[in-house]
C-alpha cells in the first residue's frame, strides 16, 4: 500500500498558504516529515487524516481516495494529534475502551485483551483507573500513542509526538513506533532532527507549504558530503558572517557561537571541514534555499 | 494601584464589542416596550395605569435586572475568571499587586461596566416616552394623554432597586466566577437566583408568608408586588415606590449579603496559580512502574467490524458514556439539587384555595410537576451547547473525529445520552409525584396517565428543544452565540404572537394536550396533539439531518466549506432520511392546515376584532328594536358524545309583550360556536328580509304581524359539529365525557350586545367609542330585562335529550321517563313552574349520591373515584336549604341536583334546581383539619345554592350594580351557613382572603371602581367586597335584621318581571331601601359607606399596655389611630370625617394557648388619635382596634398589638 499526494494545495481564509503544490508518495515504513513550527506539517497530516479539506490535488491511500472516501480512510487510521486534551473525569481505561468501541471493536473480549495490552505497552497500567485530568504530560502523550494504535491501523500519523516526552519516554515511543514500522504506514512529524534519523526510511523536509527535499536520509547526508564548515566566532561577529556566507546554523557552545556554513570548498579558509549530519541538511534545506 | 486595575478593567471592557452589544440590546428592548404595542415589560400598562406612571417605570426597571442576569454573569463571572482561562494568572499574580486591589479592582471596574450597560434601559425609557409620538409606528399609548417628564421618575427606581440589584447580582457572579474558576458553575448561581424568587412566589400564596416572600426575593419584585398589592391606579400613577419598610429591609440584607460574599470572596481567594478543590485534594498520580515490561508486551490482532450494527453499538455505548459524563458534572447536579429544593418547597403549598389544599389526584400533581419544566430548560439549551463542543472544549476533538464513526452516529449518540438523562429525570419526577401521593395519603396512582403525560407532552418538547438548541449550535459554531440564539429564540416566541402570528404552525413546538380531566381523560386534544407533535418532530428531524450535513468535525469551520463537506455526507441513506423527514413535515403540515383552516375557520386575534367590530357598526342599530320575548321551549337535543356533534330541534312559543305591533323578528344565531341552523320557520310564515350571513343576523318578516300580547311559534333545528381539530380554543363543552353547554347555542332574539369589544383600549384602536360596562340604573331598557338577558322573562321548560348509552344527560326540570331507542339513552325533563331563561343541557357517564331534604329530592352526579366531598356537599345543600327556607323565603322546587363537569372550566353554575359543578373546585378540595381548613365545598355549594332565591326567585334588572342582588346575596347566604357551621377563626381567615382579594383586585381596575351599588361585573367587588360588606353589617344592626330586609325585599319583589307587579326587575337601589329600613338612625352611615361609595379605613393600634388592678382584674390601655378616606373610581383618596363605631377588642388565653376574645365592644371613634381604658377579668395578652377586620382596611395585620405589662414599659 501505497499513500499518494498529488498537487495538494491549500489556502487558509487569512490568506496563509498552508500547503503548496504538495507532491509526495509514501511507502510503507517510517516516514518522517520535518519542518519548523508553522511549516505546514500539521495541516498536511490534518488533510491526510481527513480533518481537513484541500483546496486542490488528491491523496489516495491505495485504492482509497482519502478527500472523499474518508470513512474508509478512518477504519484504518490512527492519529494522534499534536496537541489534544482528554476527558477530565474519565479514566484512562473506560476512554481506551470506549475509543476502542468507536473504532469498530465490537468484540468485547477481544477489546478487553486489546486495551489492557496497550496500557501495559504505553506502560499505563498501573494509572489505568486515575482520571485522565490527573495525568502529567507524558502520561497523556503515552494514552494518546495507545489510543492512536488501537485496532492495528494501516497508516499511523504521529504530529509531533516526541515534544514533553523526557528522553527515557522518547525512546521508549520511537522503539514502540519502529516494531509497527514494517507493514504499516507511518508518518512522523517533528522538528527534532534525532527522531527521523533514527527511525526513518524516508523522509520530507517542509517548509512554508512546499517540499524542501524528498528521499532518504543518508542520501540527505550523502547530498551535502563535504560541503559543511564549521567555525568557532565572537558573538558580535554573527551578522557580520551571516551577510557574507550560507549560513545554515549557529549554537552557542561553551558561550561563544559556532557556526555551521554551506560551501562548495572552505569559504575562506578559517573554517574547518564536518561530516554533515541530518540536521545540517535539514537546515540548509531550510535556511539555504530560502 | 487599585484604580490602575480598575482602570484597566474598564478599558479592556470598553474595547470589547460585547459591551456595546449588551448595551444596544438592553436599548432596544426598552425602547420598543416604550413605544411599540408588541414589546412589554412586567405585564405592561392599560386601562387606568399611565404607560409612564412611577409604579410602571420601577417595576421595568426592576424586571429588567432580571433580564440582565445573562449579562450579569458575563460581565461580572469572568473578571478574574478570564486570567485563569487565558492563563494569564501567573503573570498577574506574580506582579506587586495586592490581592484586595486586583480582586476589588477587578469588581468595581466590571461593575461600573455593568452599571453603564444597564443604564441603556434608564436612557432607552426616557427616550422613549419623549419621542414616542413622532416615531414612524404607534405607541401603545398613541390615544392616551402621558405623564409629564419627571427625571425623578426614571432615576429613583435606577438607583434604589436597579443598582443594588445590580450589586446583589455582580457580587454572587463574580465570588463564583472568582473562587470556583468554572464558567458553567456562574450560570448555576443565576439558577439558584431565579428559584429563590419562585419560591417566593410559591409561599405567597399563603397570606401569613407575604413578609417573608418580601424578605427572600433576591430581586426584590416580591417586594415590590406585596408592598404595591393594595395600591389603587391612581397611587400608581403618582406614588415613586420608597425605600422604607419591607422595600428597605429587603435591600439591606441583600445588599449586606452581596458585601459579606464580596468579603468571603476576598478571604477565600487564593493568590495562586492552582486551586485546591473544595471538596478533596486532588492527588498527584504516582507513576508506578508495571511489572510488565513494555517491550515484552505483544498488540493482539482484533476484528473490527462495520456496518449498521456496529454503529447501533457505539451509538448505544456513546450514548451512555456521553449520559454518564453529564451526570457526574458539578453544576449538573447543582441544576438539578435546586429543581429539587423548589418542587419541594412548592409541595408544600401544592392546590391551594384559600388557603385548603386539593386532594394530589394525578392530574393536579402532574400540574405541579411541570414547574421542573424550566429546569428542564436550564438543562436543554446548557447540555445541548455542552455535549455539541464537549469535544472541542475538552480538545480531544481531533482524535475522535478521526475514528471511524459515521457523523450521524455522533450527533445522535448526544442526543440519546440526553434523552437517557431525560428519561431518568422523568422517571425520578414521577416517583416524586408518587411520593408526593403518599405523604398526602393519598394511593391512588395512576402510574399510566404519568407515563402518559409526561412520556407524550412532555418528551416531544425536550426533544424539540435539544434538536433545535444542537442545530442552533452546529450553525452558530459558538457556544455562548448559540446560548444567546437560544435566547432570543425564546424572546422572539414570545413576542410572535404578539405580533399576530398566532397559528399553531409557526408556533415552535406547539400543541397541547389540554388539562387532564378525569371525566374526559385528555379526549379530544389527543388527536391534535398528535399531529401537532408530528409536524415538529418531523421538523426537528429535518433540523437534525441539517445538523449532521453540517456539524464540524476536523478543523474546518468556514461555513462555505461545511457546505462541501455536507454534499459528501449526503449519502444515499441520509438522503433518503432528509427527504423522508422533510415529506413527512411538509405532509403533516398540510394536513394540519388542512384541519385547522378548511375543515374550520381560522381568524387570527386581530380578524376576530375585525368581525366584532363589523357587527358593531353594521347592526348596533337593531340593539333596542323591540322584539317578541320567549314564553316556552320545547325541544329535543341529540346528542353524540363520541362524535362531539349534537342537534337541537323543537320550538320556542314567541310573545309580543311590547305595546306595538310586530312585524319584524331578528335572530341571531350562535356563530361563535359555529352552530348551523337547518331550519327556522315561523306559524303562520314569514320571509328572509335580510340575512347578515358574516355574523349569523337574519331579519324575519312575518306575514302576519304579531299583535300586541299574541304569540308565534318558531321551529326549528340547529346543529353543532365537530370537524377534525381546530388551531386555537378548542370547544370544551361538547366532549366526549363531560358535555355541559347551556341556551347560548342556541338562537337568539335580537342584537347580542356581548359580543362587541368590551375593552376600552381595544377600542381606541379601532376607532369606536368608550363603552360603559352596564346601562345605568334608570335606563328603562335595562330595567326591563334581567340579567338573563331581554330574549324572555319566564319561560315554559320541556326537553328531551338523546345521548349515548353510557351517559345520563340532565336539564332542568322534572324527570318524566327515560328510555333506550336505537342503542341510545333518552331522558325526558319537564318543568312544572316557570323559570328563567338559562338552562343547561348535560352529559356524562356519572355516579350518582342521593339523599333527602324534606320533601326534596337531593342528587349529586359525580365521576367514579371523586367521592371525598360528596356527604359535605349533601350537608351544606341541607344546612342551606334549612337556613334560606327559614329567612329568605321557601325553596320553590322539589329537586336539587349537583353535577361534575370537565375541569377545563372552574366554577359552578345555578341553573333552576341544577348545579354544574367543576371537577377542579370542589369534588377533588382536601379538607385534613376542620379547624384550620375552610370548607370549599360546602362553602361553594352553599353559594350556588343561594342563587335558587338571589336569581332565581329575584332576577335582577340589567344595570349597573346588578351582580349586588345576586352575587353579593348567594354570598352573604353562604356567609350565614358557614358561620353557623364553623369556628369564629375560620370564619375570620375566610373573611381575610375576601379582604385581600378585593383590595387586590381594586388595584388592578383597568377602567373604574365602582361602589358596590353600581357594580359593573367586576369579581372582586361583587363577591370579595361584597362579603366583607355583608359580613359587617350583619355584624352592625344584627343577622335577623339583614334577613328580615332580604325577607322582605323578596316577598315584594318575587318572580318580576316586565309584564309583572312592578314592570321591571329590581335595582340595589331597592335592596337598600329595605336594608336602611332595618338600620338605626346612628347606623344609617354604614350604608352610605358600604354601599354607595368606596370607603376605607386605616386603624392602627400603637400601645397596648395593661396593669392589675387590686380587684384581681386587669386594666388594659390601647393606644390607636384611626382615619377614614373615601376614594373615587380611580383611588384618589382624600380624608373623611370620623364619626364611627369601631370594634374595640381585648384578646386573652385559653386553656390550649389559643387566642381567645375576651372583651369585643364597639365605640364611637371621632377623632384620629385615641386612648381606650377597659376592664377585663382575665390577663390579657394583645387588643387592638376593628381587631376581626370587619371594616376596609389595608393594614389589616396592624389593628392588634401585643399587650405589655406597664411597669415594664
Amino acid at each position: 500500500m501505497q499513500l499518494t499526494i498529488t498537487n495538494l494545495n491549500k489556502t487558509y481564509s487569512n490568506g496563509v498558504q498552508a500547503l503548496q503544490n504538495v507532491n509526495l508518495t509514501i511507502n510503507q515504513g517510517m516516514f518522517g516529515l520535518l519542518g519548523p513550527n508553522g511549516a505546514g506539517k500539521s495541516s498536511l497530516m490534518r488533510t491526510i487524516a481527513t480533518l481537513q479539506e484541500a483546496d486542490t490535488g488528491t491523496i489516495t491511500l491505495g485504492d482509497l481516495n482519502v478527500l472523499t472516501q474518508k470513512e474508509e480512510v478512518r477504519k484504518t487510521l490512527g492519529y494522534l494529534p499534536q496537541e489534544f486534551g482528554v476527558y477530565p473525569k474519565v479514566d484512562a481505561i473506560t476512554l481506551l475502551n470506549h475509543l476502542a468501541v468507536l473504532k469498530g471493536i465490537t468484540n468485547s473480549k477481544e477489546r478487553k485483551e486489546l486495551v489492557e495490552s496497550l496500557l501495559h505497552k504505553t506502560n499505563l497500567w498501573e494509572a489505568r483507573k486515575k482520571n485522565l485530568g490527573g495525568y502529567s504530560g507524558g502520561m497523556k502523550q503515552r494514552f494518546g500513542i495507545a489510543q492512536a494504535l488501537l485496532a492495528s491501523p494501516k497508516l499511523i500519523i504521529v504530529d509531533e509526538p516526541t515534544a514533553g516526552l523526557d528522553p527515557a519516554e522518547r525512546n521508549r515511543f520511537l522503539n514502540l513506533l519502529s516494531e509497527l514500522g514494517e507493514n504499516t504506514i507511518v508518518i512522523l512529524s517533528t522538528h527534532i532532527v534525532e527522531d527521523v534519523k533514527e527511525l526513518c526510511q524516508d523522509m520530507a523536509v517542509f517548509n512554508k507549504g512546499q517540499v524542501l527535499y524528498k528521499g532518504n536520509p543518508f542520501d540527505a547526508i550523502q547530498e551535502i558530503n563535504g560541503k559543511i564548515w564549521r567555525k568557532r566566532i565572537q558573538k558580535a561577529e554573527l551578522e557580520e558572517y551571516k551577510k557574507n556566507f550560507t549560513l545554515i546554523s549557529d549554537k552557542l557552545i561553551g558561550g561563544s557561537p559556532v557556526i555551521h556554513v554551506l560551501s562548495d570548498g572552505n569559504p575562506d579558509g578559517t573554517f574547518e571541514a564536518i561530516n554533515g549530519d541530518l540536521e545540517d541538511v535539514y537546515f540548509t534545506k531550510i535556511f539555504a534555499t530560502a | 494601584m487599585f484604580l490602575e486595575i480598575l482602570r484597566f478593567e474598564f478599558s479592556y471592557r470598553k474595547n470589547r464589542a460585547a459591551t456595546y452589544i449588551y448595551f444596544a440590546i438592553l436599548f432596544v428592548l426598552c425602547f420598543a416596550a416604550t413605544t411599540s404595542k408588541y414589546v412589554t415589560i412586567g405585564g405592561g400598562s392599560g386601562g387606568q395605569l399611565q404607560p409612564n406612571s412611577p409604579y410602571t417605570l420601577t417595576l421595568m426597571t426592576i424586571i429588567m435586572t432580571f433580564a440582565v442576569t445573562f449579562i450579569c454573569s458575563a460581565i461580572m463571572g469572568v473578571a478574574v475568571l478570564r486570567d485563569f482561562e487565558n492563563k494569564t494568572e501567573s503573570l498577574m499574580f506574580t506582579t506587586t499587586i495586592s490581592k484586595f486591589d486586583y480582586l476589588m479592582g477587578r469588581f468595581f471596574g466590571s461593575f461600573c461596566v455593568l452599571v453603564l450597560v444597564y443604564s441603556s434601559i434608564w436612557i432607552a425609557m426616557m427616550l422613549g416616552f419623549s419621542v414616542g409620538r413622532f416615531l414612524p409606528w404607534d405607541p401603545s399609548w398613541k390615544e392616551k394623554t402621558i405623564h409629564v417628564f419627571d427625571m425623578w421618575h426614571y432615576f429613583q427606581p435606577f438607583i434604589f432597586y436597579g443598582i443594588t440589584n445590580l450589586f446583589i447580582q455582580a457580587s454572587i457572579y463574580f465570588a463564583a466566577g472568582t473562587l470556583s474558576r468554572k464558567p458553567l458553575l456562574i450560570y448555576t448561581q443565576g439558577i439558584i437566583l431565579i428559584v429563590l424568587y419562585e419560591i417566593t412566589g410559591t409561599i405567597t400564596q399563603d397570606l401569613e408568608n407575604k413578609t417573608l416572600a418580601s424578605l427572600v426575593d433576591p430581586f426584590a419584585v416580591r417586594t415590590f408586588q406585596i408592598y404595591t398589592q393594595y395600591w389603587s391606579p391612581a397611587q400608581k400613577n403618582t406614588m415613586l415606590i420608597p425605600m422604607e419598610g419591607m422595600m428597605l429591609w429587603n435591600r439591606v440584607i441583600w445588599c449586606s449579603v452581596a458585601v459579606l460574599i464580596l468579603i468571603a470572596t476576598y478571604y477565600s481567594f487564593s493568590f495562586n496559580v492552582v486551586t485546591s478543590s473544595w471538596f478533596k485534594k486532588k492527588k498527584a498520580i504516582k507513576e508506578v512502574v508495571s511489572k510488565i515490561r513494555p517491550e515484552s508486551v505483544v498488540i493482539p490482532v482484533v476484528h473490527q467490524f462495520t456496518g449498521f450494527s456496529t454503529h447501533l453499538t457505539q451509538l448505544w455505548k456513546q450514548s451512555l458514556f456521553y449520559a454518564q459524563m453529564v451526570v457526574k458534572e458539578i453544576p449538573f447536579i447543582a441544576i438539578i439539587f435546586v429543581g429539587v429544593v423548589d418542587m419541594i418547597v412548592g409541595s408544600f403549598y401544592f392546590g391551594e384555595m384559600y388557603g385548603t389544599s386539593s386532594y394530589p389526584i394525578t392530574a393536579n400533581v402532574l400540574g405541579f410537576l411541570s414547574e421542573f419544566d424550566l429546569f428542564f430548560l436550564i438543562i436543554v439549551v446548557f447540555y445541548s451547547g455542552e455535549l455539541i463542543w464537549r469535544e472541542r472544549t475538552v480538545n480531544i476533538n481531533l482524535i475522535v473525529d478521526a475514528l471511524p464513526v459515521p457523523d450521524w452516529v455522533s450527533l445522535f449518540a448526544k442526543f440519546f445520552g440526553l434523552m437517557l438523562i431525560y428519561v431518568g429525570l422523568l422517571l425520578f419526577l414521577i416517583l416524586f409525584g408518587v411520593t408526593l401521593q403518599v405523604s398526602h395519603g393519598y394511593f391512588n396512582f395512576e402510574l399510566s396517565l404519568y407515563f402518559k403525560t409526561l412520556f407524550t407532552d412532555e418528551i416531544a418538547f425536550l426533544i424539540a428543544f435539544t434538536v433545535l438548541s444542537f442545530f442552533v449550535q452546529t450553525i452558530a459554531n459558538n457556544k455562548f452565540v448559540g446560548f444567546a440564539l437560544m435566547f432570543v429564540f425564546f424572546i422572539a416566541n414570545l413576542f410572535l404572537s404578539a405580533m399576530g402570528v398566532e397559528h399553531p404552525l409557526f408556533s415552535f413546538n406547539s400543541g397541547s394536550l389540554g388539562s387532564y380531566s378525569d371525566m374526559n381523560k385528555y379526549g379530544h386534544f389527543v388527536a391534535s396533539f398528535t399531529w401537532m407533535k408530528l409536524y415538529w418532530l418531523a421538523f426537528v428531524g429535518v433540523l437534525f439531518v441539517i445538523s449532521v450535513l453540517l456539524g464540524v468535525r476536523g478543523t474546518e469551520v468556514l461555513m462555505k466549506t461545511r457546505l462541501k463537506i455536507g454534499q459528501l455526507r449526503l449519502t444515499k441513506p441520509i438522503l433518503t432520511i432528509a427527504i423522508s423527514t422533510l415529506l413527512l413535515f411538509v405532509s403533516s403540515g398540510f394536513y394540519v392546515y388542512y384541519n385547522t383552516n378548511k375543515l374550520n375557520k381560522y381568524l387570527t386575534k386581530e380578524e376576530q376584532e375585525k368581525v366584532q367590530v363589523d357587527y358593531e357598526k353594521t347592526l348596533k342599530k337593531y340593539e333596542n328594536a323591540l322584539q317578541p320575548r320567549i314564553v316556552d321551549v320545547n325541544l329535543k337535543v341529540e346528542i353524540y358524545p363520541e362524535d362531539r356533534d349534537f342537534t337541537a330541534e323543537g320550538y320556542f312559543w314567541l310573545k309580543n309583550k311590547t305595546p306595538k305591533v310586530l312585524s319584524e323578528i331578528y335572530i341571531q344565531n350562535d356563530v361563535v360556536h359555529n352552530m348551523k341552523i337547518e331550519y327556522l320557520r315561523f306559524e303562520g310564515g314569514a320571509k328572509i328580509k335580510k340575512n347578515y350571513e358574516n355574523f349569523g343576523f337574519t331579519i324575519y318578516q312575518l306575514a302576519k304581524p304579531l299583535a300586541v300580547g299574541d304569540s308565534v311559534k318558531m321551529s326549528f333545528k340547529t346543529k353543532f359539529e365537530t370537524k377534525g381539530f381546530v388551531a386555537s380554543g378548542s370547544n370544551t363543552n361538547v366532549v366526549y365525557n363531560g358535555t355541559f353547554f347551556n341556551n347560548n347555542y342556541f338562537p337568539s332574539l335580537g342584537y347580542s350586545e356581548d359580543f362587541e369589544i368590551g375593552d376600552d383600549d381595544t377600542r381606541k384602536k379601532y376607532k369606536l367609542p368608550e363603552k360603559e360596562r352596564m346601562l345605568e340604573q334608570n335606563n328603562p331598557i335595562g330595567l326591563s330585562q334581567s340579567l338573563f338577558g331581554d330574549d324572555a322573562d319566564y319561560i315554559r321548560f320541556e326537553m328531551i335529550i338523546g345521548t349515548s348509552k353510557e351517559q345520563t344527560a340532565i336539564a332542568p326540570g322534572y324527570l318524566q321517563k327515560t328510555w333506550e331507542e336505537q342503542n341510545r339513552k333518552y331522558f325526558h325533563y319537564k318543568m312544572d313552574v316557570p323559570m328563567v331563561n338559562f338552562y343547561s343541557i348535560i352529559s356524562a357517564d356519572y355516579q350518582i349520591k342521593r339523599a333527602k331534604w324534606h320533601d326534596v329530592n337531593l342528587e349529586i352526579y359525580y365521576n367514579k373515584g371523586h367521592e371525598y366531598n360528596l356527604d359535605k356537599m349533601i350537608e351544606s345543600m341541607k344546612s342551606s336549604f334549612d337556613y334560606y327556607g327559614k329567612n329568605f323565603a321557601p325553596y320553590q322546587y322539589r329537586q336539587m341536583r349537583i353535577m361534575e363537569f370537565p375541569r377545563y372550566a372552574s366554577f359552578a353554575q345555578s341553573f333552576a334546581n341544577t348545579v354544574p359543578f367543576s371537577e377542579g373546585i370542589g369534588f377533588i378540595q382536601k379538607i385534613d383539619d376542620p379547624e384550620k381548613d375552610l370548607d370549599m365545598p360546602f362553602y361553594v355549594t352553599a353559594h350556588e345554592l343561594g342563587h335558587q332565591w338571589w336569581g332565581h326567585q329575584v332576577a335582577e334588572a340589567r344595570v349597573k350594580g346588578n351582580a349586588m342582588l345576586s352575587e353579593t346575596q348567594s354570598q352573604y347566604s353562604a356567609l350565614m351557613v358557614m358561620k353557623h357551621s364553623i369556628k369564629p377563626e375560620l370564619m375570620q381567615k375566610f373573611l381575610k382572603y375576601e379582604l385581600d382579594k378585593y383590595l387586590t383586585g381594586r388595584s388592578r381596575e383597568s377602567k373604574k371602581e365602582q361602589p358596590l351599588a353600581l357594580v359593573e361585573s367586576q369579581g372582586y367587588i361583587h363577591y370579595n367586597k361584597g362579603s366583607v360588606v355583608m359580613y359587617a353589617l350583619q355584624d352592625y344592626i344584627g343577622e335577623d335584621k339583614v334577613n328580615k330586609a332580604l325577607h322582605d325585599f323578596l316577598s315584594d319583589w318575587k318572580y318580576p318581571s316586565s309584564d309583572g307587579k312592578y314592570k321591571r326587575y329590581p335595582t340595589s337601589h331597592d335592596l337598600i331601601k329595605y336594608f336602611k329600613a332595618e338600620t338605626p338612625d346612628s347606623l344609617k352611615y354604614i350604608i352610605n359607606d358600604m354601599f354607595e361609595t368606596i370607603t376605607l379605613f386605616e386603624n392602627k393600634t400603637d400601645k397596648v399596655s395593661y396593669k392589675l388592678l387590686p380587684n384581681k382584674s386587669y386594666e388594659v390601655s390601647i393606644k390607636t389611630i384611626s382615619e377614614k378616606f373615601r376614594a373615587d373610581s380611580s383611588g384618589n383618596e382624600k380624608p373623611i370625617a370620623l364619626k364611627d363605631w369601631i370594634d374595640v377588642g381585648v384578646y386573652g388565653e385559653d386553656k390550649d394557648g389559643k387566642d381567645k376574645l375576651l372583651f369585643l365592644q364597639k365605640y364611637q371613634v371621632s377623632k384620629k388619635d385615641n386612648t381606650f381604658k377597659i376592664i377585663v377579668k382575665e390577663k390579657p395578652k394583645k387588643a387592638g382596634i376593628d381587631p376581626i377586620n370587619k371594616l376596609i382596611d389595608r393594614h389589616s395585620d396592624d389593628n392588634v398589638k401585643t399587650a405589655v405589662e406597664e411597669e415594664k414599659l
